[in-house]
């Protein structure tokens, strides 16, 4: 695509990327005093509300406000720029941003008034303010026509070009609102007929077991909605940065695919300990979350032979060579290696949290907490990074004279995230248990975590100062001098064998969404069906704000 | 390229696709339904549609181990059992509450205020913490001279009434000369406990919004005498009607100098 209008997904990138990077930044400080106050140092300000409060609105703004608005900030911008078209029906994408901003806001609200301590992952029969809960569905809402929009611009431009593949960055953003659409089935279940009546005060009692399920079914797939802007960088922006090209799209649309399939029927690996599911059902999803490893591996075995391709072109010889030959200075190439290097350990420890007997072992510990920090917050958050520093040259046609304030941002995010998440990981192993606002240091078992968390505590203030740094960098583009967009390098890589030919299987998705809906069926049917069929226990509400 | 040709080179790509999903689904069915329990059911000594049974979860229990026999008899610490059908009770105030009233208001006043401070105050409780005291002392989960005989006399539903009846009395009101004697340490224990000595805050449960048991009763303008009686009741195991022993392993770890200050801290301060 030679012309890259970026007319409508100027101002609307903007608005969502702000608003994401802004909760992040909120968030950044909340994390960093909820690891003092899981330290053996006295912290400020904390009693075990604080702290509650604290966590929800940090897994609040990470998980669905940061994400959200990312994705569809980045969304908007790739159905512009890699389609080449303006966006259809943009009044819709404010509408979505509008929602989004209300539901963040009335959900923010009741969490710093205290009456929303449910953490951000709900927990009923706990139940907080209805308000919380109507919130976070105005926001996914939002999203929803996000997912719309990206499905019509899609659509529009195959039949303004019949016979031309859709490109691959654009196949990947409308594989992820297509995943996103399936995910939010389960949470919406939950919150509009089992949590938001319970809230109101409608139901006296929740179906634990079920609610537990629908969130699982949401649970796992988040994750890849959160993951793909990550991937679609790496794809189509890394090796574009690195001077390259991508060695397959094939396998990238397959990846896409891939993560369509096997993001679903495999939440329940987050259940491997309840007493609700049975274990031909838990094994079962096991085995699909274990293919939700090839997607990875495709991506690790292309990413880097798109980068080896570079490293030659640049002059790199030998095995090794072309590593030292890639342009390490550019921001991209800098957060893929990092992020890449992440995704090891992260990866590594996911692969232990889905085997159902080692899963035993780390359930509830803070391994599973430095797990998610790890893979999310380190490969994926440092690869948003990298994307809003590619693409804000293009929003703003402002350009800093100097990337060393990003080089120095990324190089704190990796340490810090390293620092923080391995010891964290190694008290997991310990047993330190999570969801807990204070430890007892006294215990002589428990005192010698102490120190560990102390360095957790360090990493986690190295992240803020990159956070915080991070937001300067992006101030940095506003107030810089201006540049000829058209003299900015493209963003999207091509590919060794640019696609001519592709199947309609890999250039739309009505052939997964009926293969998603066999697995959905096989692996959720009867665990949910069995609630209704089975006289379920119910738990009584347990409300923990207003009234007492 | 024409619309034929495309459809030409789709067709395999649906038709593998399709095998191969299918396929994997189907190695995990035959694999997790039925080779797995059918070998871990052998080795437990279950038969092979039992353990596939329990697999798919229409029969309870693992196809891994035979269900556990126990000669053990529970011995629960109340009779209590909260249901909707009790809570939506507790919910409705009726007439017949200040009948059964009359039977205790020598002691906790007409309006669920003691005059003596031995005496607690029910005044200020939810429906939820009388029921679960009075169905206790009933149970003879705890027991008091006095109390427990007079629980007995009671039906399930005039404990309901009574609870009901005082729960809508307000607390009693401090007298703002003596009231609000600040003692740091105490806000402290009682805001952030001591995680030293692994004392969690009372106000983890007994706080305002705290989201503890429903049962967990009002401490603030609670009687003196009162509140240090039941805390060291519960620290030497005289008292023991807490599930989980909840407040005995708290209770043990306060001095008796503590016991006194936080009844004190809980009769006279105003803002709490």
């Amino acid at each position: 695509m030679g012309e890259r209008p970026v007319t409508h997904a100027r101002r609307l990138t903007l608005a969502h990327l702000w608003v994401a990077f802004a909760a992040f930044a909120v968030a950044a400080v909340l994390g960093v005093w909820q690891m003092w106050a899981r330290s053996p140092l006295p912290a400020p300000y904390l009693t075990a509300q604080a702290y509650f409060t604290s966590v929800t609105a940090h897994g609040v703004s990470m998980a669905y406000v940061l994400t959200t608005f990312m994705v569809m900030g980045f969304g908007y911008y790739v159905a512009e720029t890699a389609l080449g078209r303006p966006l259809p029906l943009p009044r819709l994408a404010w509408l979505g941003f509008a929602l989004g901003i209300i539901g963040s806001v009335m959900a923010a609200v009741t969490i710093f008034a205290g009456n929303a301590t449910v953490l951000f992952t709900f927990y009923p029969p706990l139940t907080a303010s209805p308000f919380f809960y109507i919130g976070l569905v105005l926001v996914v809402v939002g999203s929803w026509i996000w997912c719309g929009l990206m499905l019509w611009a899609m659509l529009d431009f195959k039949r303004a070009n019949p016979g031309v593949p859709v490109p691959l960055a654009m196949f990947a953003t409308v594989a992820n609102a297509v995943m996103w659409l399936w995910t939010t089935v389960g949470v919406a279940a939950e919150l509009l007929f089992q949590v938001i009546p319970a809230a109101f005060g409608w139901n006296e009692a929740v179906d634990v077991g079920l609610s537990r399920t629908l969130f699982s079914w949401t649970l796992h797939a988040i994750v890849y909605f959160w993951l793909v802007p990550a991937y679609i960088a790496f794809y189509t922006m890394a090796p574009q940065a690195a001077g390259g090209r991508l060695y397959s799209d094939t396998m990238g649309r397959l990846t896409f695919i891939l993560f369509l399939i096997y993001s679903l029927p495999v939440g329940m690996h987050h259940l491997f300990m309840d007493p609700q599911q049975s274990s031909a059902f838990k094994f079962l999803q096991m085995s699909f979350t274990a293919l939700v490893a090839a997607p990875t591996l495709l991506t690790v075995f292309t990413i880097s032979a798109s980068m080896e391709i570079a490293g030659r072109l640049r002059g790199g010889r030998g095995y090794f060579g072309w590593i030292a030959a890639l342009p390490w200075e550019r921001p991209m190439v800098l957060a893929t290696g990092m992020a890449f290097f992440m995704l090891w350990f992260g990866g590594g420890g996911g692969l232990i949290n889905m085997s159902f007997g080692m899963n035993a072992m780390v359930h509830n510990t803070s391994w599973v907490t430095a797990h998610f920090h790890l893979i999310f917050g380190g490969t994926v958050v440092i690869m948003y990074f990298a994307i809003a520093y590619a693409i804000w040259p293009t929003l703003t046609n402002r350009m800093p004279v100097s990337l060393r304030h990003q080089r120095l941002q990324l190089w704190l995010w990796f340490i810090g995230m390293m620092v923080m998440t391995l010891p964290w990981h190694y008290l997991g192993l310990q047993g330190q248990w999570r969801r807990v606002a204070t430890f007892n240091y006294s215990d002589p078992i428990i005192a010698g975590w102490g120190p560990w968390v102390i360095v957790s505590l360090v990493g986690g203030i190295i992240l803020l100062a990159s956070a915080l740094l991070f937001v300067w960098n992006l101030l940095e583009f506003h107030r810089a001098g201006a540049v000829v967009a058209t003299g900015l390098r493209p963003l999207y890589a091509l590919a060794v064998h640019p696609p001519e030919r592709v199947p309609a299987a890999l250039n739309g998705f009505a052939l997964w969404n009926v293969l998603v809906l066999v697995l959905m069926i096989a692996a959720y049917g009867y665990p949910i069906a069995q609630f209704f069929i089975i006289d379920a226990p119910e738990a009584i509400v347990h409300r923990v704000y207003g009234g007492g | 390229m024409k619309p034929a040709e495309l459809r030409e080179i789709d067709r395999p790509w649906r038709f593998w696709a399709s095998i191969i999903i299918v396929s994997i689904l189907a190695f995990s069915v035959v694999f997790g339904f039925l080779v797995l329990p059918i070998v871990q059911g052998r080795a437990a000594g279950l038969d092979a549609f039992t353990a596939i049974c329990r697999a798919v979860g229409i029969l309870p229990g693992s196809p891994a181990v035979k269900q556990p026999t126990s000669e053990a008899k529970a011995q629960p610490t109340t009779q209590v059992a909260w249901s909707t059908d009790l809570m939506r009770s507790l919910g409705q105030r009726t007439q017949a509450g200040a009948e059964v009233a009359q039977g205790c208001v020598a002691c906790h006043g007409e309006r669920g205020i003691a005059a003596d401070p031995q005496n607690p105050n029910l005044a200020g409780q939810s429906a939820a913490a009388i029921y679960k005291q009075l169905h206790d002392y009933k149970s003879k989960s705890r027991v008091h001279e006095v109390m427990t005989g007079i629980a007995q006399t009671l039906n399930d539903q005039q404990i309901i009434d009574v609870a009901t009846h005082f729960a809508s009395s307000a607390r009693r009101d401090l007298d703002p000369m003596t009231g609000e004697v600040v003692d740091e340490d105490i806000i402290r224990l009682v805001e952030r406990g001591d995680p030293a000595r692994s004392l969690p805050a009372c106000n983890s449960c007994h706080g305002f919004n705290a989201g503890g048991p429903i049962e967990t009763p009002t401490l603030s303008h609670q009687n003196r005498e009162y509140l240090a009686r039941q805390l060291q009741a519960f620290k030497t195991d005289a008292r023991r009607n807490d599930i989980y022993t909840r407040m005995r392993s708290v209770a043990v770890k306060l001095t008796d100098r503590e016991i006194e200050r936080l009844a004190t801290f809980y009769a006279t301060t105003l803002s709490y």
